[in-house]
């Protein structure tokens, strides 16, 4: 079943596109990772999914109905984000609390437990905390909420090193414990994508490619040697990404269409075949020249 | 153990080489249920689904079997399987290098099966 679902959505704010076109499905009980550059329409398209805002045209549907305006979505979802406010007069255990009088699945005990893991006093207020600690308080709503749509923009903005890691594990091992469909959008793909199942690229406000996160590591291929002989081998070829490599050398990027004798006939011509990261292809993808930040120098 | 996440080896391939060794050195036996996709993914801290693509490779190669609504079990034939297709991707590998080394050096056909004979007599002898 298909919890959340888009076709052809466009959003536009004053002039200027956020989203166009954006067609797309997710699947119940699966963690998705939503990749994209800044201001490539990521916030838009989740909170448009969350129901906090209308598109400008095209059909959203979550659990099967238009999630604007609409009470049953906004009871089966949760949206955690970096602007999200909290009454200033409430402590941490009492925004707890009442929090869970509004998510029907909400679990105390694992909030109170990762309250007391990640030393968050109860007793303090939300605007007092330093952002890191506010990502941490808001993550642990978002997880004791099990909400069937739990959608994390940017969650681990001003996370140490050490939260984001125990944060990854522990939203993997409640989605275990308790599956629900996720959305995560983040910059740090390569932290997340052992906990993803799928990943769903989005640039300029289009879909990029969706696909799962082993199909992805497997599109592109990186080609490195003598310039002459990987333009050879690139030429009439989709390339994805190239840039100089060392003296007379060339690092070419392109879609892994090759068998394994084309892979072999290449090493004897010297030319060196390299796996190209998840993270890396999403870069390369999402560039907006093939050349790169050296274009602006040269 | 833990994963080489940066290796050219998919993370679902590594599961199942890592379940293959547990076979091999019998730290589950045959008929024995095998971890399920979410204790896998919360041993290595990897998506279920990841997890649940290594066991279907296993299962596919009839080294694990299915039993409706209990899970994975080693099937009975598990370890021969398992040496099998070791040995030919080991010794397939080994020869693919030795070829290309032969080309490389212009060394023939013929002159590469007799130093292969010879190398094969050698060790047999030596071993009597």
């Amino acid at each position: 079943m298909n919890v959340v679902s888009c076709q052809g959505v466009m959003k536009r704010y004053g002039r200027g596109n956020a989203l166009r076109n954006l067609s797309f499905t997710l699947a119940e009980n699966s963690i998705t990772g939503l990749i994209g550059r800044n201001g490539a329409g990521k916030t838009t398209l989740l909170s448009i999914i969350a129901g906090l805002q209308k598109q400008t045209s095209g059909e959203v549907r979550v659990f099967s109905e238009n999630p604007f305006n609409n009470l049953k979505v906004s009871a089966n979802t949760i949206f955690i984000h970096g602007n999200m406010t909290f009454p200033a007069a409430m402590t941490l255990s009492e925004l707890l609390q009442t929090a869970g009088s509004f998510y029907h699945n909400w679990n105390n005990q694992l909030a109170e437990r990762l309250l007391e893991y990640f030393s968050l006093d109860p007793s303090q207020n939300h605007n007092n905390l330093s952002k890191g600690m506010k990502s941490t308080f808001n993550m642990i709503v978002g997880l004791a909420a099990r909400c069937p749509l739990t959608i994390f923009d940017e969650p681990t903005s001003g996370m140490d090193a050490g939260v984001r890691k125990d944060f990854y594990r522990a939203l993997l091992k409640d989605y275990i414990a308790s599956p629900r469909t996720i959305i995560l959008s983040s910059h740090l793909l390569n932290e997340v994508e052992d906990i993803l199942e799928d990943i769903l690229l989005i640039k300029e406000g289009e879909k990029c490619l969706h696909m799962t996160v082993e199909d992805m590591k497997e599109y592109a291929i990186g080609i490195s040697g003598p310039a002459a002989a990987v333009e050879s081998w690139i030429a009439e070829r989709e390339i994805i990404h190239q840039q100089t490599a060392g003296v007379n050398g060339t690092y070419a990027v392109v879609r892994n269409v090759f068998s394994e004798e084309g892979l072999e006939r290449a090493r004897l011509q010297g030319l060196e075949m390299t796996p190209v990261s998840a993270d890396s292809l999403c870069m390369y993808l999402t560039s907006k020249t093939k050349g790169g930040i050296d274009h602006v120098f040269s | 153990m833990l994963l080489n996440l940066n290796s050219l080896t998919p993370i679902y391939i590594q599961i199942a080489d890592w379940l293959e060794n547990e076979i091999l050195n019998a730290s589950i036996n045959v008929d024995e249920k095998i971890y399920s996709q979410y204790q896998l993914a919360e041993m290595f801290n990897i998506n279920p689904a990841t997890a649940a693509k290594g066991l279907n490779i296993l299962a596919d190669e009839q080294v694990l079997y299915k039993k409706r609504g209990l899970g994975m079990f080693v099937s009975s034939g598990a370890r021969e399987i398992i040496l099998e297709k070791r040995k030919n991707q080991k010794l397939s590998g080994m020869v693919k290098e030795l070829a290309m080394e032969a080309v490389q050096l212009n060394v023939g056909e013929d002159e590469l099966v007799t130093l292969i004979k010879d190398m094969h007599r050698k060790i047999k002898e030596d071993m009597k």
